[in-house]
């Protein structure tokens, strides 16, 4: 059996992806900021060093898989966190755990977001993650940004799932020629203490982004069925695919894009 | 009130469950339109996908109609509003079962 490493792996859909892998027998180190095997902030440069190093210090004969799952939603008034935990607290511990892959050619799997299709993430943020990869000067530029405004978190958010898939495209040829798979997961909105909670016009809004596997139930995604679709593609199964961004989301994205086949 | 009538008013009101009503269960719409302006164009399949795909435009201000004039039975003209972009354009019912229901539906830039 395998040794994987998850992040944010105590609960939602880092938690159920814990105990498929449990159950097939998997061994598992959740890195989270809390309740992990490893705690870490992985929203700080310290924090994602310090994970590296336990982790390397945990498994040196390598590892089969990293799945990067931390992350915040847009609704969380501190913009810096967005972007320091969903992108560069996702990239970094990949690089850093890239080496523990190779050992055994492993895979890495990362969590993107099915609103990466819909048009409401900054391009130009996209950008500056992609292509300057300088976080600091990218905390300082969005330091002056309102925070107060909840559609403006979630262009943040939106940016930085858009990001991970870029990155996710561009790191996976050279990967995979020494032996490291790279995929991600697109989810849907998915069912968390937090999406229960919505109500009013921030209900209407969930509701408006259908799921047409949930047709007539204003039923979300569940973390299981994200969860299988990532273990999937940790598997064996999964050993032809490499670079791609796998929606998860019953639908909705065929639903608004169905144009777009590539 | 007749096919096209009644498609004109659940656009104008954005209703999007009246306007799947008025499709046939695998009843299809067409939008040529929003490839002018450089959006993908509408190929929505089934009366549920429509229901869900209207509302979706509907409720986030994607997609409006203004100034409709019914050309005849299975026409109608009308300016369409694809996030922000206006578009002069005229539907066609080009197709109904014997219910009355719409088959195909098409909308194209007049």
């Amino acid at each position: 059996m395998g040794t994987y490493a998850i992040t944010g792996g105590s609960g939602g859909i880092g938690g159920q992806t814990v105990k498929l892998l449990k159950e097939a027998g998997h061994e598992v180190i959740n890195i989270d900021l809390k309740g992990g095997d490893i705690s870490a902030n992985l929203a700080s440069c310290e924090g994602r060093r310090e994970a590296i190093e336990e982790l390397h210090q945990r498994c040196p004969d390598g590892l089969d898989g990293l799945i990067c799952n931390a992350g915040v939603s847009g609704a969380v008034s501190n913009l810096q966190l967005i972007v320091s935990l969903n992108y560069f607290g996702t990239i970094e511990l990949a690089k850093g755990s890239f080496e523990l892959l190779r050992k055994k050619k492993g895979c890495c799997v990362v969590t993107s977001s099915n609103t990466i299709s819909q048009g409401a993430g900054r391009m130009d943020l996209v950008d500056l993650l992609n292509n300057s990869g300088n976080e600091q000067m990218i905390l300082n530029l969005i330091s002056k940004w309102d925070s107060t405004n909840l559609s403006v978190g979630n262009s943040i958010y939106v940016a930085t799932k858009y990001a991970l898939a870029r990155w996710v495209r561009r790191i996976s040829s050279s990967w995979a020629a020494r032996g490291v798979r790279v995929n991600a997961v697109a989810p849907g909105n998915v069912q968390t203490p937090m999406t229960a909670a919505l109500q009013g016009s921030a209900r209407d809004a969930l509701n408006a982004l259908p799921i047409p596997a949930r047709y007539g139930q204003e039923a979300l995604m569940v973390p299981e069925e994200i969860a299988g679709a990532i273990v999937f593609l940790t598997s064996k199964y999964a050993a032809g695919i490499n670079g791609n961004i796998l929606f998860v989301d019953g639908g909705t994205d065929a639903l608004l894009n169905s144009e777009k086949v590539y | 009130m007749n096919i096209i009538q009644k498609y004109i008013e659940t656009m104008e009101n954005r209703d999007y469950e009246g306007l799947a009503e008025l499709f046939d269960c695998d009843g299809t719409l067409v939008d040529h339109c929003p490839k002018g302006t450089l959006q993908p164009e509408y190929h929505v399949y089934g009366k549920e996908a429509i229901n869900m795909f209207f509302r979706n435009k509907f409720t986030f201000g994607k997609f409006s109609i203004s100034e409709p004039e019914i050309i005849d039975e299975r026409h109608a003209k009308f300016v369409a509003n694809y996030s922000g972009y206006m578009v002069m354009a005229i539907a066609t019912i080009r197709y109904t079962n014997e219910e009355g229901l719409i088959q195909k539906l098409s909308v194209r830039p007049k």
